[in-house]
């Protein structure tokens, strides 16, 4: 072992683990890449090499995916919803996780418990009395009734994200307001909303992935295909390959219509992203 | 101000939450179809659960997720953090690891499930470097794909918020280790593991849930949006999906389905509080 320093250690186990760590990137970096190009190949190439390159330059499969299975509607849909729900939830849950982060009472404390909770809670556990209250409101396979659920099912995420973000800011800024002033409503709106801009975006956009991906309660709630988001369409896409023939470069033109978005996303907030996600397991 | 701020979210959580959350557990006492009428049944909806394979396989492969998943998940993020940890290039290889955790996990099953097909990615690769055709994953293997499939999702995530754990640990610590001679694995057992601890434990509590969450992933290798796939790989939220809307034939047993729910339930909170209790240690100061 002798003096060998902890910065420099350049042990064969080491090396291993150095080249394993950039044959996983390499790995996710192929698999991202291949579907891509997938997507502009022929399907007979796809299946005859697929480690090829071979009929590349089918943009066809786009207007394929696009206008023959829906997926057009969908994206039209995903984007409307997504948007919408995403937006609403916010400014649902920044006012109240505001005063539970701001109020040190036994019952704000307790509240934020309780809404902590509801993360724990799976939705397959929920969803039949969700389905029999819906169908009650005639709101099943409806996308009001979608993005009602959608909204509602991610306020206890949201609002416990932005209870860690609001109890950042420093006191001394409603201090401030006081002193000027401002009643509670007007502080909130005019000094804490724009002091906490960054915590309110990033739940925006966390928001915007997990239910750009979600398909479950999608599965559920909805049943015509004009009213399908994005990933029931890629679903239903694999349903009309059994019988009309598999079409693998279609297929991955609407896998890429589902996972472009988010990949831009990504390179361009990406930092944001994996901090806002990964910030209430590390606090 | 604090009720007016609050109620609006109050109000969603407790209808759309906790409200149907009691109601399963009605439900789940009774026969009802969500149409006609409700009959009560007392207990007798979860005598039939604990005698029905079906469900006890489900059961069995959610903790099976779990705890294979898990373990490997775990053991691979720590690998990986600790090759990591003073290595070029670090932020880009997290940001690229940590991207499938975002894709569609309906689009991450897609690719998956075409990579293991008879023909596909794996194999065409088996018959170049081996000969001969590879085994039929998906007909043979499908329980070990999906497994290998979710710790290739789920690495990404986890080992970011380790690497965030370890990186606060002081290196001055690291510097005494080899002051003193230490090996690599007794860097790792008596300072990496100690002081990361919190964040592991916060973590095994966040795989746990989530893991029973699992349904996309294995959903999607049924093929289309109808069908599900084998009966080997449910997990209990397939179960309940499988019997209530899922399916050609959607069954609507809604008392039966929310036996299975109620099971579910509280299986995450038992394990929530068992882990809990079984991962505290007393905090390390540093």
């Amino acid at each position: 072992m002798g003096s060998r320093s902890a910065r420099t250690d350049t042990g064969p186990v080491r090396r291993v683990g150095i080249v394993a760590v950039w044959l996983l990137v390499a790995f996710n970096i192929g698999v991202l890449l291949w579907m891509l190009l997938a997507a502009l190949r022929e399907h007979t190439a796809i299946f005859r090499e697929p480690w090829g390159l071979s009929s590349l330059g089918r943009f066809g499969n786009f207007v394929k995916a696009w206008s023959d299975s829906h997926f057009g509607q969908a994206a039209l849909n995903t984007v409307v919803l997504v948007v919408a729900s995403s937006v609403v939830v916010v400014a649902v849950s920044a006012p109240a996780s505001y005063v539970l982060a701001k109020t040190k009472t036994r019952i704000s404390g307790a509240m934020a418990v309780f809404f902590a909770l509801g993360i724990g809670i799976p939705v397959q556990v929920i969803v039949i009395p969700l389905f029999v209250m819906m169908q009650d409101a005639g709101l099943v396979n409806s996308l009001g009734g979608l993005f009602v659920l959608y909204v509602a099912l991610s306020v206890p995420f949201t609002v416990f994200l932005l209870i860690g973000f609001f109890g950042s800011l420093p006191e001394e800024i409603e201090e401030a307001a006081a002193i000027d002033g401002a009643g509670a409503l007007r502080t909130f709106v005019q000094i804490v909303l724009p002091v906490a801009r960054n915590g309110l975006i990033t739940a925006l956009i966390l928001n915007l992935i997990s239910l750009w991906n979600e398909t479950f309660i999608a599965l559920v709630f909805i049943q015509d295909s004009g009213k399908q988001t994005l990933s029931l369409a890629l679903l239903g896409f694999l349903q009309t390959q059994q019988y009309s023939g598999s079409d693998y470069g279609a297929l991955f033109a609407g896998v890429s219509i589902l996972v472009l978005p988010m990949l831009a996303l990504y390179v361009w907030l990406g930092r944001r992203i994996i901090e806002g996600l990964t910030v209430g397991a590390v606090k | 101000m604090f009720w007016p701020f609050l109620l609006p979210a109050l109000l969603l959580y407790v209808v759309f939450f906790i409200a149907p959350s009691l109601a399963s557990l009605w439900i789940s006492f009774t026969k009802w179809d969500g149409v006609g009428e409700m009959r009560s049944r007392g207990i007798e909806n979860y005598k039939i659960l604990l005698g029905d394979s079906a469900f006890l396989g489900a059961f069995g492969y959610t903790l099976l997720i779990l705890v294979v998943v898990g373990a490997a998940t775990f053991v691979v993020s720590f690998a990986l953090t600790m090759v990591l940890r003073d290595m070029k290039g670090k932020a880009i290889v997290r940001a690229v690891m940590f991207f499938p955790y975002i894709v569609a996990p309906v689009v991450l099953s897609v690719f998956w499930g075409f990579m293991f097909s008879s023909d596909g990615l794996v194999n065409n690769a088996w018959h170049a470097v081996l000969g001969g055709t590879g085994p039929n994953w998906m007909a043979n293997h499908l329980s070990a794909i999906i497994m290998l499939g979710l710790t290739w999702v789920n690495t990404g995530f986890y080992t970011t918020i380790i690497m965030a754990g370890v990186d606060r640990i002081p290196p001055d610590l690291y510097e005494d280790c080899s002051l003193a001679g230490a090996t690599a694995w007794q860097r790792f057992r008596y300072v990496t593991l100690p002081l990361s601890w919190d964040v592991v434990a916060t973590a095994a509590v966040l795989w746990t849930i989530s893991s029973l969450k699992i349904f996309e992933f294995i959903y999607a290798f049924g093929g289309t949006t109808n069908d599900m796939p084998p009966l080997s790989v449910w997990n209990s939220a397939l179960f309940i999906y499988g019997s209530t809307f899922g399916g050609r034939v959607p069954q609507y047993q809604f008392g039966y389905a929310s036996a299975a729910a109620v099971v579910m339930l509280a299986a995450v909170t038992v394990l929530v509080v068992l882990l809990r209790r079984l991962l505290r240690r007393e905090a390390v100061q540093f």
